[in-house]
């Protein structure tokens, strides 16, 4: 970075010449060194994943878990500085439940996006704060069937409500990744930390857009989840991981609408086959040295 | 002793067991009316204020300004409707000026009744407002409580059954500047005659989009006659039985004299004499 | 020693969830709100009362607080009033912050909260109706002590006791919108004719999808007209 030393770089709330806030630049560099976290938003529900490096040996293995619930159907899984991610998840824990008190209804994941993109924006104006040094991804799934007021009593009329719009979907699978500086945007495929190169170019070959017909189930997602963590993993700089996953799927899905963690059985399904998938990587490579 | 002091408070539990009622406050028994008309509005009111069963004023103005073309008409407790207009008036001008538009008249209405419902109902001002602003002519009325009400003919205060009795019987739909002004002063009028809590005269204030009329006592129909026969008493009538001049000497053993000017006439001793007629009363 | 407040009932132990401080003005009232094919229809009567005078004859008790979000007030008509505005302003809000109208259940989530959160300062029944894209038409309705019911129709405010037996007789699911202005034009005015604390013109509101029709029935013609032609 050019401008270092110049004195631009020590305050939050000062510019530098070219319109840069350096504070901001150097949280992203912080995300950059964390292990790598995905999401993938899927035709079915959305899977969160993250590449957990083992930092020493006297950690017990699959505790301390990273990826979090926000809500009962929203779950956020972060790259960079652990302590600003639980900062983080606190914060949007509080927000889901004001929504609730308030609305007596879940919060929409987008309105969650929305007020922690504000928040997070926040910490780049003031001297007195630093910038989050995480890249939050934000994944969940709004109810397609009506959900009614909390603490309401009695259900309407016998043959249904009147005047429903036919054909007008509502609801389904949402994914949002908040950057440092509270930039926030919609993904069908979002990945950050140490591995987002790799895993990006991985996601973009996968089908997530519904323009381009069918995009691929809950299940096929978890699986790619798997094989992305992997592929983004770098063997020659750190040893150990452990790979996390959690999943939300539709009310009538395998998940009931809820976040959580995916099943044993499955995860390791995946696991196998992401491992045997970067075998196959390698005997290709070998064959193409041969 | 520090804190607060409740001794007073048990005074009043105590007077109040004993049958003690509370102090009442000024409470203006009153007639106000308004009515919209093609190309504006009239309101228009009585001028009797009252304390209990004393008339208080003979001629109060019970029409207040809240910006040149918004004016309210005020019933019930005479100090609130005076500060409750006034400091609606005071806020809506810096609104006015922070906004850079002309006030409207619901935004008159809203502060009031978000004002009064804070209140709970203690502010006893009872209101109707009328202005033109560039929506248009409006007419509302706002209770002591916060609601409001939106009409296009109105009456309040304790003369509003009579003064509601004549434009029941009397209104129509597109009325003419000088008709609803008539009709207004004569709904006044009712109250005037028919209600005890109203009298004296009748004040009416047109508004238009061009310009705002006050008229001052519209109406006069309570001025005093000229007394027929009256009790002053001949100079003389009296007889002057002795005389005895006490000098200023002989009061300094007393009090202190001091002699204000020159002398011959001290200035305390002068006083302006009025020499406009005094309002008719 | 124990005073006995203005809310206290002649027990003084019971809240009188019905005073009015003296001069307040009431809406002595019938209300209701109904369910049909194509979205909710709204009505009410148009006396609002200061004791035994009628303060307005021609009250306009349905409210909009959204689009297509209304709400019946009965009560104190300066504490509904002050209430639909609040929930109005927020349902504004909602509407801009989140780029999208809020649902009836929003409102009705507000209205609830505020109800019951003041119970001790407010006396307000209030039935909501809405119709939005999600949920098509919904009724809901909030008595006195704060809680909130999901109803295939809702009836409140004096004059809805005399026309309970009225609308479980006539009530029919899924009707047409005539046949749902019929329903609510009869019960209203056999409510009208009974309490003497309703009465005036009939309003109500249809809402569907094509948005909000106002709806007016005159006494002095025998609520026949002119419906939604301006008189």
């Amino acid at each position: 970075m050019t401008s270092i030393g110049t004195g631009y770089d020590l305050s939050n709330s000062v510019f530098s010449p070219d319109g840069r806030n350096f504070q901001v630049e150097y949280a992203v560099k912080a995300v950059e060194n964390g292990g790598t976290a995905i999401g993938i938003r899927c035709k079915d529900g959305v899977v969160l994943a993250l590449e957990k490096l083992v930092t020493s040996r006297l950690l017990k293995k699959d505790a301390n878990k990273r990826i979090a619930t926000v809500d009962r159907n929203i779950g956020v899984v972060h790259s960079g500085l652990l302590p600003d991610g639980r900062h983080f998840v606190s914060r949007a824990r509080d927000e889901a439940q004001s929504w609730r008190g308030t609305y007596k209804a879940p919060i929409p994941v987008s309105s969650l996006a929305n007020r922690m993109g504000s928040y997070v924006q926040a910490f780049t104006l003031y001297s007195s704060v630093r910038p989050f040094g995480i890249t939050a991804i934000v994944g969940g799934w709004d109810a397609e069937t009506d959900v009614d007021v909390d603490g309401a009593v009695g259900s309407g009329p016998k043959v249904g409500a009147g005047g429903k719009t036919k054909g007008v979907k509502e609801g389904g699978p949402y994914l949002y990744m908040i950057e440092p500086s509270g930039l926030y945007w919609g993904y069908y495929g979002a990945a950050t930390g140490k591995g987002r190169q790799a895993a990006k170019a991985e996601l973009e070959k996968l089908k997530l857009d519904p323009k381009d017909g069918e995009c691929i189930s809950l299940e096929e997602g978890v699986k790619e989840a798997a094989r992305i963590i992997y592929v983004a993993h770098e063997d020659s700089k750190d040893k150990d991981f452990e790979l996390e996953m959690t999943w939300i799927s539709a009310v009538n899905g395998p998940t009931k609408g809820r976040h959580e963690e995916v099943p044993k059985a499955l995860k390791e399904e995946a696991e196998r086959l992401a491992k045997a998938a970067l075998e196959g990587e390698d005997e290709d490579e070998e064959k193409m040295e041969k | 002793m520090p804190g607060f002091d409740f001794s007073n408070h048990n005074r009043n539990i105590a007077l109040h067991a004993k049958g003690v009622p509370l102090p009442k406050a000024t409470s203006t028994g009153t007639t106000i009316v308004g009515a919209l008309y093609d190309g504006g509005v009239v309101i228009a009111a009585d001028t009797r204020a009252t304390s209990g069963p004393i008339v208080a004023d003979k001629n109060c103005e019970k029409l207040h300004y809240i910006s040149p073309q918004i004016w309210c008409a005020g019933a019930g407790t005479a100090a609130d409707t005076e500060f409750t207009t006034a400091i609606i008036s005071s806020n809506l001008e810096l609104h006015s000026l922070s906004t850079g538009r002309k006030p409207r008249v619901v935004t008159v209405m809203t502060m009031l009744k978000q004002h009064l419902f804070r209140y709970q109902g203690h502010i006893g001002a009872y209101l109707v407002v009328a202005g033109c602003d560039p929506t248009g002519a409006h007419l509302f009325t706002v209770h002591a409580h916060g609601s409001t009400d939106k009409l296009p003919y109105v009456t309040m205060g304790s003369g509003s059954l009579a003064a509601m009795s004549v434009f029941e019987t009397q209104w129509k739909p597109n009325l003419s500047r000088d008709d609803a002004v008539k009709l207004c002063a004569d709904a006044i009028e009712a109250g005037i005659w028919n209600d005890l809590g109203s009298g004296s005269n009748v004040d009416v204030c047109v508004i238009t989009p061009e310009k705002t009329t006050l008229l001052r006592n519209f109406k006069t129909p309570n001025t005093r006659e000229k007394k027929q026969r009256d009790y002053k008493f001949k100079r003389g009538t009296t007889a002057v039985l002795n005389e005895k001049v006490i000098t200023k000497e002989q009061i300094s053993k007393y009090v202190t004299v001091h002699d204000i000017g020159d002398g011959k006439a001290g200035v305390g001793e002068k006083m302006d004499v009025d020499t406009q007629p005094s309002a008719p009363s | 020693m124990i005073y006995q407040t203005g809310a206290l009932g002649e027990d003084g132990i019971h809240l009188d969830m019905n005073h009015l401080k003296s001069g307040e003005v009431n809406l002595g009232t019938s209300i209701m709100a109904i369910n049909f094919r194509d979205g909710v229809i709204l009505g009410a009567d148009s006396r609002t009362t200061t004791g035994a005078y009628i303060a307005n004859r021609v009250t306009d008790k349905l409210t909009q607080v959204h689009d297509t979000i209304w709400c019946c007030r009965s009560g104190s008509a300066a504490d509904t009033q002050a209430v639909a505005d609040i929930v109005q302003y927020h349902l504004g809000m909602y509407g801009i912050t989140n780029d999208e109208a809020p649902t009836t259940q929003t409102a009705a989530a507000l209205f609830q909260e505020l109800c019951y959160e003041n119970k001790d300062m407010l006396s307000a029944g209030i039935i909501i109706a809405g119709w939005d894209h999600r949920h098509g038409g919904q009724v809901y309705s909030i008595p006195l002590g704060g809680s909130l019911h999901k109803q295939a129709y809702a009836i409140g405010g004096s004059g809805s006791t005399y026309i309970y037996g009225y609308c479980d007789a006539n009530w029919k699911e899924d009707m047409s919108e005539a046949d749902g202005i019929k329903f609510v034009k009869g019960a209203l005015q056999e409510a009208i004719k009974w309490d003497g604390s309703s009465g005036g013109v009939i309003r109500m509101v249809v809402l569907t999808k094509s948005g909000a029709v106002r709806h007016l029935y005159l006494p002095d013609r025998n609520y026949e007209g002119p419906g939604t032609e301006k008189p």
